[in-house]
């Protein structure tokens, strides 16, 4: 979609989710309350069907539009899969799928495909519990297969995630998938996807999580003063400021260069070190904002957690900075350090 | 909420920049080997006019200048790829760099035509450097304080002072001395104006400090009665804090910010060899990915700027993230090497490359202004002073 068309989708959807999914339905999903109004509501403006082309009942945006998308989504701790679906039904239509209604999760992992049947079990599988349909990348055969299975054909054991989202185990004991088709996207490059994904929520995240620290320094009256306004939280701040910036640059660097380089296979460098990075830089990011907020913004009552809590699930979700830091150290190293500066510097111009 | 919304749009420097970049390459990978440098890794503290000199012959030292001057009349986004060529490569650019990067702009953008002529070019030809003359023994962080007195003479000035961490001042040709010429020391950025001085002016006296690795980089350059032609004020009397100010906010968010000390992560990845064990290539892929983020945060910026944008909070942040990235660089490249280095002979050798890394590394966040004074002006940006 053009530029015009997404900021404008990305205006209404940022006042759809300050109005509709707000602190009670957050602090709901942690108490089990499914927010069935709020997922018909993000259902009826289009968001999990923004990247399945028009031909497929979807809005034909590209991978680009459904990560500023995502972003917007972590900056509001929108507390249903509306990310998982929204790649989940990408995956379907790329492999030529028509994605059905409801909310989807990914179950990417150890999962093997035979004769339309899928086995295997995948840990931290978020909102697994409330997800009508687990799509997956399996190898079959040596060939990458799009496969659905409908939550009632598998078995779950929810263990919710810290941030209270109803994350859990999935087991596939050979049921019978609902659709499966080859994949344009392998298992491993699915799991870079969901990388991608999350380091975009997390880049939204991160940025509320300046701007509510921020906000609440500039109001906090103590010693007769805000403490905005003493030298120690100012550099505080500074700092965290750096470590939001850092996320988020890294975050739209690797959206950008996924899109561009195409759904197969693009920006897989930049997509390790993005999450590697922006798993990094979560603690520290959580820890001065929390340090800057004194106990109130420990409390449950106050909004922060959201947030916090969410930075600290998502840096661990598809891969930690262990996991990306690894693969990016190991391929390094096997093209031996003069190969890392051009690696480094690559460009889709470079000649 | 009302805070400023921090972006970093991802940006491609252009195909005649990464054309560029292939020049350059293939130029650093002919001249490096010839040329003789005072120490491997130094970079843009190694002072070489041999190198400056090729490099000038390029075209690449004053490469955005105008023509007329010697430049190349390049883009900004050219230059920013000659300029991270030679930083990950090693090049000793140390003698123009100054120059190139800070008085030659200041000259172009608020000289005289005739300071203009007679500098610029020998500038571009990599003949002629310059140092900074804005610290003082008493004016650091704070650098409205400076008391070097320019008092106004038949033809010129008598200028008398001190300036300190006078980088190259002992082998380079001029100084641009930021001096009081008019008012009186509380006046703080009133009365403050720029000299270009030569640094073979009678009466000026160079000294040296040696910095705590033992090198010679820095100089106290004392002023005693110097007379300097009023032809060598830069613009306009009283317009010193002004130049000071512009200058000091250009290119915050460079490559050189992050790529200082490079040679670092390239000798690492050399040490663990082509295989290191899971937690090795763990741990050097997490510091290459924070690289990799520097570099698109830096030419985001950099996109910004040539889209005529002022993007001042996100420079100061690259700034504030890359030096501490350099400062995390060499402990956490020795504890790796420690445990993780193929050889023996490997690991003593990095060690000692590492241990040079580390004794640098306080500087990192000290030049060019303190993290503390950055983060100021960042909480500035993010209002909340």
């Amino acid at each position: 979609m053009d530029k015009e068309t997404r900021d404008m989708l990305l205006e209404t959807a940022d006042r759809f989710f300050a109005e509709r999914a707000g602190k009670e339905v957050v602090n709901g999903v942690e108490k089990g309350i499914w927010p069935k109004d709020l997922w018909k509501e993000i259902e009826e403006m289009g968001l999990p069907l923004i990247a399945v082309p028009e031909d497929k009942g979807g809005a034909g945006g590209t991978l680009a539009d459904m990560l500023a998308v995502m972003r917007l989504a972590g900056s509001h701790a929108v507390p249903v899969p509306l990310a998982e679906t929204a790649l989940a039904n990408m995956l379907i239509a790329a492999a030529d799928g028509v994605p059905a209604t409801g909310p989807s999760t990914l179950a990417l992992g150890d999962v093997v495909f035979e004769g339309n049947r899928l086995s295997g079990k995948v840990d931290r599988v978020p909102f697994a519990a409330v997800a009508d349909r687990f799509v997956t990348v399996a190898n079959a055969a040596g060939r990458p297969m799009v496969a659905v299975v409908s939550a009632s054909n598998a078995s779950i054991n929810e263990v919710p995630s810290h941030a209270g989202e109803p994350y859990g185990t999935v087991t596939f004991d050979n049921p019978p998938c609902e659709f499966a088709e080859v994949s344009p996207v392998s298992a491993e490059r699915a799991i870079e996807l969901a990388a991608l994904m999350r380091a975009m929520q997390m880049a939204g995240a991160a940025d509320k999580v300046l701007a509510t620290a921020v906000e609440y320094c500039k109001q906090r009256v103590q010693f007769g003063r805000p403490i905005s306004t003493f030298q120690a939280i100012q550099q505080m701040l500074a700092e965290l400021a750096s470590f939001v910036a850092a996320t988020i640059a890294c975050a739209e660097a690797a959206a950008r260069d996924a899109d561009e380089g195409g759904l197969a296979d693009g920006g897989r460098f930049s997509i390790a070190a993005a999450k590697s990075q922006a798993s990094e830089f979560a603690q520290r990011i959580a820890a001065i904002a929390h340090q800057s907020m004194g106990a109130m913004g420990f409390t449950h009552e106050h909004i922060l957690h959201h947030y916090t809590r969410r930075l600290w699930v998502w840096r661990r979700d598809f891969g930690s900075e262990t996991f990306w830091g690894e693969k990016i150290g190991t391929a390094v190293a096997k093209a031996g350090p003069q190969a890392l500066w051009p690696s480094l510097t690559a460009s889709r111009y470079a000649s | 909420m009302s805070i400023p919304k921090l972006e970093f749009p991802p940006f491609h420097l252009p195909p005649e920049a990464e054309a560029m970049r292939h020049e350059v390459r293939a130029f650093l990978k002919e001249t490096l080997p010839k040329v003789k440098s005072e120490d491997r890794f130094a970079s843009w503290n190694t002072f070489s006019p041999t190198f400056s000199r090729e490099l000038g012959k390029k075209g690449w030292i004053g490469i955005t200048w105008p023509k007329k001057y010697g430049g190349s009349e390049k883009s900004f986004l050219e230059r920013y790829v000659v300029t991270e060529e030679l930083l990950g490569n090693s090049a000793p650019a140390g003698a123009h760099w100054v120059a190139d990067r800070q008085s030659g702009p200041l000259l172009l953008r608020f000289g005289n035509e005739e300071q203009r002529q007679a500098i610029l070019p020998k500038i571009t030809k990599g003949e002629c450097y310059f140092s900074i003359g804005m610290s003082e023994p008493d004016s650091g962080s704070d650098l409205a304080s400076v008391r070097t007195r320019a008092e106004p003479v038949p033809g010129g000035f008598r200028v008398n002072g001190t300036k300190v961490w006078t980088s190259g001042a002992h082998r380079n040709h001029y100084c641009i001395a930021l001096v009081r010429t008019s008012g009186q020391h509380g006046d703080r950025h009133k009365g403050l104006s720029q000299l270009l001085v030569d640094l073979k002016t009678p009466n000026i006296t160079i000294r040296p400090i040696i910095n705590l690795a033992g090198r010679h980089d820095w100089n106290e350059v004392t002023f005693s009665d110097a007379f300097i032609p009023e032809s060598c004020l830069i613009g306009n009397e009283g317009d010193g804090w002004l130049q000071v100010t512009s200058e000091l906010a250009f290119e915050r968010s460079g490559p050189e910010r992050f790529m200082q000390n490079y040679y670092i992560l390239r000798e690492l990845v050399r040490v663990l060899g082509r295989q290191p064990a899971k937690r090795a290539a763990a741990i050097l892929g997490r510091i290459i990915a924070r690289l990799w983020t520097l570099r698109q945060m830096s030419v985001a910026v950099a996109g910004m700027m040539q889209g005529g944008k002022s993007p001042a909070i996100e420079a100061s942040l690259v700034k504030d993230l890359g030096t501490i990235y350099q400062q995390d660089l060499p402990e956490i490249a020795r504890v790796l090497a420690e445990s993780d280095a193929t050889t023996e002979e490997d690991m003593a050798d990095f060690l000692d490359v590492a241990q040079y890394a580390t004794m640098m590394a306080p500087s990192y966040t000290i030049q060019g202004g303190t993290t503390q004074v950055l983060r100021g002006i960042v909480a500035r940006g993010l209002g909340l002073r």
